[in-house]
């Protein structure tokens, strides 16, 4: 938690004495707070204020290791503000009053817990042996046992006898859960003595304070907090009031984990037991006792904590596999889809229900979901090839028949070609339709007209042609006067750099027009958008898998034929199209721009950049979302370095901080714009898709939002970026920041220039 | 140092919404402090349970056959639920009138509506059968057949909701605004409804739900993140109290549905799924959920007690 001038000045005493050669205490105080200056330098503040400005500059809640496993840590009180870090742990309680055989059972019946989901192992971690007093033997005994099992013990007790006894019978895998008001000065020389952490309670939160700084101050920081109390309204209120304090409050006394016992809270209840147990593992529970565990409270409770508990910038998934389902064999037919585990459950799920035998392949998809993987290349013809490569499905299956996501129906003839032996059909478009398509096999129909295109289309299929023969191989360019002339740069200008982003394949009009090869309306946008005074033109193939060269060098030539050789922005995951693209390129205007590497799997396409001279645009990510500044500045400098030792010039980078859709990101965006400014101050080159800020808002509502974003990146020091240039609310932005900013002199009639 | 425990009220409140009729009808909202909090500001009115009551009988559900056994009618399993379940509302659902299954008839629908709202005088909530036509339909048949009983009424989705508050305007049902996760959405309807005329004070928020294991992520951040800001930072549009209708989600997992003899380890399928049920809804109630609706009588017993204890074992 970083310290504020304001938070060492509330603290400061005062005087502005001037001994710490600044003439005002908050000058000084400013400067502490930026890690200038010592805070020794100041003789007048309190040891108490010293203290407290150490402790509030320490993480908030420290870590304590319960056994082998790590509670605490955490830095924000909901998951969706970053993420939970340590994942809750459950025990089952075991009492020295219970006979011997029901305590030997609950013992053996704990450990039949032992299942995986989706690759986490689920066990009950820790096991709770609670004293009644006097009762020494036994508990250690107990103790022994549990301890026995392999499970971290949490032994209750409130005499230092049963302590000690305990202590010596279980080792260190152990948390004394043993502190109060009245006797926390000899357990604390118990969980010092044998190294474990102190468990510590008290009847109100009041006490519990004082005790815990009782104990810090005798040098114990190794702590759990008991907030169990009579009422589950009562816990609920401590446990809350605890983690409140010191994440939010500053204060790092109750800055460790908690232990509540659900058992006692519900004893003999345990689905009530069940719902506590749910309620306290999103509100602050860090050890959660049960009374019992079995299948029925674990799958459910440890399914929950699986949800909560995950990074919500990583997706969950699940692993790359087959999956028969309905008693599937080798002759059921195939349905592939991604490794997203909501994917994945929900059209299990909707599979199942449908009882047909059905073979379930699941991809790797890097957990994205069907569409988003798409869209990012991780979903492709060859990734569906690998995988059943991978998987080794045509040596354990003999089914041919492969039905892909409903979502994809446009990748399909693409995955026919990649996997000549089978039948690819499409799946409806929605999960929900599935049982019905299933028992109607609505998959064999499509696969009989399949089968029929397969044919007719191998007729034309030829074999692979070198560039040259590419060349000849192209459609004669079509040339058009359409009145608007490319003038190119002025030399030394600074202004704005626009990349027009229209010619995309997203686009159904320019899809057709690239899949036809059919000039008109592709010379129509890169008119219009060099008109409105676009500087380069994005050329978007689409992800091209099986002509992607030809199409590359055709719209190449077409547009720099056409348009007095505008300098072009290749935009494709082909990197052959690339390299063909670049190979017919004309440098008139300059380097041709590849669109574009990432710190990822997309390194590659950094070292064809700078293979062929060419400029990079280069995404601070690697293969999805960086989490925050940190990590994308990380991979902007592994870029850099790269592209250096390449050959490249550092101005023939430009970075790419990877502009966020605000529909669902409202709280990245400073990410964003933060990692701008810092690629400004380093002097690198800077650009991005902006209109990605508005990405599913209402039609009029997207051209406010960019040019908002736009004039706030621009402030940052962004000064190329990818858009539409017919918008004129866009474009208007970008002149008068242009002019705000100094970079071009300033005209009445700027706007029309 | 002494400490002093922070309890403060948040700046905003969330608004009530009453349905239902005479002295039994049931106030969901109105706190002013995030879910179950009662240490930071005293509870306005306590969350409640509701239970779902079929046009089909239960099937696959011997649990609920058993509860239901010698109920024919629906009006007679309204009776049965509302007599001993607990439950403080009944949730009148009509699977049944699903195109893609039995495709009951609008007609036949509305008349077991209309017999179950007879038969018993506890508020109600209605569901559909899921298919957004299908739905639009019987929910305009119910509400207009039961003007006046003040329905909740889970119909306005974005794709309906200017025919969906007609519904409220006309009879003066309560609706629920239903989206998937998405807080941006969950505001935008809420925006739209109030631009056809349907007062905040009729809204009722269905923010989206899953079993626990489910992708429970995302409706625990949805919830918190609704939340916190009509709590703290007073937004007026996300201000609408709760209700989660669980129990389709719950009973249609494997854990609740999966045979004891597919899978030994596991146990008793019944109490499998009332742990299931009573932990989605607890989990649901401390993000946020001002009601729960679920099928089976021994989980809205569990989830009653629960916030018996949570409304009531508070005093310091």
């Amino acid at each position: 938690m970083a310290l504020k001038g304001i938070d060492v000045f509330k603290l400061s005493p005062k005087l502005n004495c001037r001994e710490c050669g600044f003439s005002t205490c908050m000058a000084f105080c400013m400067k502490v707070a930026q890690g200038d200056m010592s805070l020794e330098k100041c003789p007048y503040f309190s040891a108490d204020a010293v203290e407290k400005l150490q402790r509030q500059a320490m993480p908030p809640m420290a870590t304590v290791k319960a056994g082998p496993h790590s509670l605490g840590g955490e830095t924000v009180l909901y998951r969706h503000e970053k993420t939970l870090v340590h994942k809750n742990l459950f025990a089952v309680a075991v009492c020295t009053r219970v006979p011997r055989e029901k305590a030997e059972e609950k013992l053996r019946k704990l450990q039949s817990i032992d299942y995986t989901r989706i690759g986490e192992r689920m066990q009950v971690e820790c096991v709770f042996v609670r004293s009644h007093g006097g009762d020494e033997a036994r508990f250690a005994e107990l103790a022994g046992q549990a301890a026995a099992a392999g499970r971290c013990v949490i032994l209750h007790c409130r005499e230092a006898s049963c302590a000690a006894a305990a202590l010596e019978a279980v080792g260190s895998s152990a948390v004394l859960d043993a502190a109060t008001p009245d006797n926390w000065e000899e357990m604390n020389d118990l969980a010092r003595k044998y190294g474990v952490p102190l468990g510590v309670w008290a009847p109100d939160i009041q006490q519990l304070y004082e005790t815990v700084r009782n104990l810090e101050q005798k040098g114990n920081k190794d702590l759990l907090l008991d907030v169990t109390l009579d009422t589950a309204a009562k816990t609920l209120r401590n446990a809350v009031l605890v983690r409140r304090a010191a994440l939010k409050g500053g204060d790092r006394t109750f800055g460790y984990p908690s232990i509540v016992n659900i058992a006692e809270l519900a004893h003999g209840d345990i689905r009530l037991q069940t719902a506590y147990a749910a309620m306290f593992i999103q509100r602050y529970g860090s050890v959660l006792v049960m009374q019992d565990m079995d299948y029925a409270q674990a799958l459910p409770l440890y399914g929950l904590r699986q949800n909560i508990f995950t990074d919500p910038q990583k997706p969950m998934k699940v692993e790359s596999a087959i999956y028969p389902l309905n008693g599937a064999d080798e002759n059921s037919p195939c349905a592939i889809t991604v490794d997203f585990a909501l994917t994945y459950f929900l059209v299990r799920g909707e599979l199942e229900r449908s009882n047909e035998k059905v073979n379930l392949i699941i991809c790797d998809a890097a957990g994205m979901s069907v569409l988003t993987a798409w869209a990012a290349g991780k979903l492709s013809a060859e990734s569906v090839k690998k995988t059943l490569e991978n998987l080794a499905v045509e040596r354990k299956i003999r089914s041919r028949i492969l039905i892909i996501p409903g979502k994809v129906a446009v990748m399909r003839r693409q995955i026919q070609q990649a996997l000549p032996g089978w039948t690819v059909v499409a799946g409806p478009g929605e999960a929900v339709q599935l049982p019905q398509y299933m028992k109607e096999k609505a998959y064999l129909t499509a696969a009989h007209a399949a089968a029929q295109e397969t044919a007719a289309a191998q007729k034309e299929q030829s074999g692979e042609y070198t560039f040259q023969e590419l060349l000849e191989r192209l459609p004669p360019i079509h040339h058009e006067d359409l009145g608007v002339h490319y003038r190119g740069r002025a030399p030394g200008s600074r202004a704005f750099t626009v990349i027009g982003e229209r010619i995309h394949c997203i686009s159904p009009v320019i899809r057709r027009a690239m899949d036809e090869r059919d000039p008109g309306p592709i010379l129509k946008r890169a008119a219009e958008q060099i008109a409105a005074g676009a500087t380069y033109l994005d050329v978007n193939i689409g992800p091209a898998a099986s002509d992607g060269p030809e199409r590359m060098m055709w719209a190449v030539k077409l547009l720099q034929e056409n348009f007095d050789s505008v300098p072009l922005v290749l935009d494709t995951a082909n990197q052959k199209a690339i390299e063909a693209g670049i190979r017919v390129y004309d440098r008139t205007h300059g380097k041709p721009v590849v669109n574009s590497a990432d710190a990822g799997s997309r390194r590659c396409f950094l070292d064809l950049a700078a293979a062929n001279d060419a400029v990079c645009i280069a995404l601070c990510s690697a293969d999805g979302i960086a989490r925050d500044v940190g990590e994308r500045m990380k991979f902007c400098h592994e870029l850099l370095e790269r592209g250096l030792h390449l050959g490249m010039a550092s101005d023939d980078l430009w970075f790419d901080p990877l502009f966020l859709v605000v529909k669902g990101m409202q709280d990245k965006q400073a990410d964003v714009l933060e990692t701008l400014r810092l690629l400004s101050q380093e002097g690198l080159k800077s650009t991005g898709g902006v209109s990605n800020v508005s990405n599913g808002a209402p039609r009029a509502v997207r051209p406010v939002m960019d040019s908002a974003m736009m004039a706030m990146a621009m402030m940052q020091g962004m000064t190329c970026a990818i858009v539409n240039p017919c918008d004129s609310r866009m474009m208007e932005t970008i002149r008068s920041c242009d002019v705000i900013l100094n970079r071009v002199v300033y005209s009445d009639s700027y706007l029309e220039l | 140092m002494a400490y002093i425990p922070e309890g403060a009220p948040c700046a905003g409140r969330i608004r009530t919404v009453t349905f239902g009729t005479g002295e039994g009808a049931i106030t969901l909202g109105g706190q002013n402090a995030m879910p179950l909090y009662g240490f930071d500001a005293s509870f306005a009115n306590p969350p409640r349970a509701g239970i779902a009551v079929t046009d089909l009988p239960p099937e696959n559900l011997p649990e609920l056959t058993r509860f239901y056994e010698g109920c024919e009618t629906m009006a007679q399993r309204a009776v049965r639920a509302r007599e001993r379940s607990g439950a403080d509302f009944l949730c009148l659902c009509f699977p049944g009138a699903d195109p893609g299954g039995a495709n009951r008839s609008v007609e036949a629908c509305t008349a077991d509506a209309v017999a179950a709202a007879a038969a018993v005088d506890v508020p109600l909530a209605v569901v559909g059968c899921g298919n957004l036509q299908k739905d639009e339909l019987l929910l305009t048949a119910i509400a207009e057949a039961l003007k006046g009983r003040n329905l909740l009424l889970f119909a306005a989705r974005s794709e309906n909701y200017q025919r969906i508050a007609a519904l409220a305007r006309d009879f003066g049902h309560k609706i629920v605004a239903q989206t998937a996760d998405d807080v941006n959405l969950a505001k935008q309807l809420n925006i739209m409804l109030k631009g056809v005329g349907v007062s905040y004070d009729s809204i009722v928020m269905n923010v989206g739900t899953a079993a626990v294991g489910y992708g429970y992520d995302y409706v625990a951040s949805t919830y918190d993140r609704i939340r916190l800001a009509a709590l703290e930072q007073s937004d007026e549009d996300l201000q609408m109290p709760i209700a989660a209708p669980i129990y389709a989600d719950v009973w249609s997992v494997k854990e609740a549905v999966a045979e004891e003899a597919d899978e030994p380890q596991w146990g008793s399928r019944e109490e499998r799924g009332i742990c299931m049920e009573a932990a989605t809804a607890a989990a649901d109630l401390t993000a946020g959920a001002d009601a729960v609706i679920l099928s089976h009588p021994a989980s809205v017993q569990t989830v009653r007690r629960f916030i018996r204890e949570l409304m009531e074992g508070g005093a310091d």
